[in-house]
């Protein structure tokens, strides 16, 4: 279908043109705001490197959202993070918030490294986005369970889930945690500081929580033919 | 050619709702004309995927107690088994939107026949 669209509508430009918004015309390509692909120099591009470049030079290209950028410290997976935990779209209390997070982590890390004998100070991790991104692979569950209809009953069907959907699916059960389960009078950053470090040394309610998502496939699992995809 | 097989139709049509000789056959209770689309063809029920793999999963999850660590080489070859699965679902796809064997896919025909519509107003 977007073939079909894109081939009819080539020479066509609008007279109102669309920038910074989310929808574009398929015929718009996806900006590109790495800085590493465009410091290769050209002998070494591949012939679908050099083909992208030519296709590139010709067509529109969106424009790049706001929260994407081509510094160092620009990360997809804390972004997400970030937009899942804003609310009523305050982007900068949720942003202060992971920072805050973040500076916490590492506090606490530093400070279990300093008490630390020599011995275990190696294994010891005091990069917080490190343990950010272990955190949320320690949360991420490997398959789900869907509900399929099958003979007028609903059956929990173990099913394989995608990147995307487990990723979203270890955020929200981190965000929720953090949110529902912990004293009420302890700030968020302090919440997820908390249940951030248990998820990485695999302890805490998130990990308890995928595994008893494990345990429910596992005892479901002669279902697992209902599928048909 | 098709003239003739037109009124073919038509008289057929009508023989099966005149009601001369016999009760009528045809009681049609909306106009006898065809819609300007066409209904989509059911695919082919498939098969579950990757269940095998599941079930090494699980076994060794039972054994491990659920310890992901310990499950490590099973939950590779699950996931492997699961990119190939659906890469394979996209090229069958992909294989039925452009190469249709002679025929026309079901989205397809209603595209054409939506740009040239029953015409139901007179001009």
């Amino acid at each position: 279908m977007a073939a079909s669209v894109t081939g009819l509508l080539k020479p066509w430009t609008p007279r109102v043109l669309l920038v910074r918004w989310s929808r574009y015309n398929p015929y718009y390509l996806e900006p590109e705001p790495r800085k590493e692909v465009y410091h290769i120099p050209e002998t070494e591009l591949t012939p679908e490197q050099k083909e992208e470049r030519e296709l590139k030079s010709v067509r529109p290209i969106k424009a790049a959202t706001n929260s994407v950028t081509s510094s160092v410290f620009n990360d997809p997976v804390l972004s997400k993070f970030v937009n899942m935990m804003m609310k009523d779209g305050d982007k900068i209390i949720a942003k202060g918030i992971i920072t805050q997070t973040l500076e916490n982590m590492k506090r606490k890390q530093v400070e279990k490294y300093h008490k630390a004998p020599e011995v275990k100070k190696a294994e010891i991790e005091c990069n917080p986005y490190v343990i950010f991104h272990q955190a949320l692979e320690n949360c991420k569950p490997v398959i789900g369970l869907a509900s399929i209809q099958k003979g007028g009953k609903f059956y929990q069907v173990p099913i394989p889930l995608t990147d995307n959907r487990r990723r979203f699916l270890a955020m929200k059960w981190m965000i929720t945690e953090c949110r529902d389960n912990k004293h009420r009078r302890t700030l968020m950053y302090e919440k997820l500081s908390q249940e951030l470090l248990a998820a990485f040394s695999k302890e805490g309610n998130v990990v308890k929580r995928k595994h008893e998502l494990h345990k429910m496939a596992e005892s479901n699992r002669a279902y697992a033919h209902y599928r048909w995809w | 050619m098709a003239m003739q097989g037109g009124t073919a139709l038509q008289e057929k049509v009508s023989r099966m709702l005149s009601r001369k000789h016999k009760k009528p056959v045809l009681k049609p209770n909306k106009p006898l004309v065809l819609k300007d689309e066409v209904a989509n063809r059911k695919i082919k029920k498939g098969e579950a995927t990757c269940v095998t793999e599941m079930s090494m999963m699980m076994a060794c999850w039972k054994q491990n107690n659920f310890v992901d660590t310990l499950c490590s080489n099973e939950m590779q070859s699950f996931y492997k088994c699961v990119e190939k699965a659906q890469i394979a679902v996209k090229n069958k796809s992909e294989q039925h939107t452009i190469g249709q064997s002679g025929r026309l896919q079901p989205k397809q025909a209603t595209i054409l026949l939506k740009r040239y519509p029953n015409l139901h107003v007179e001009i």
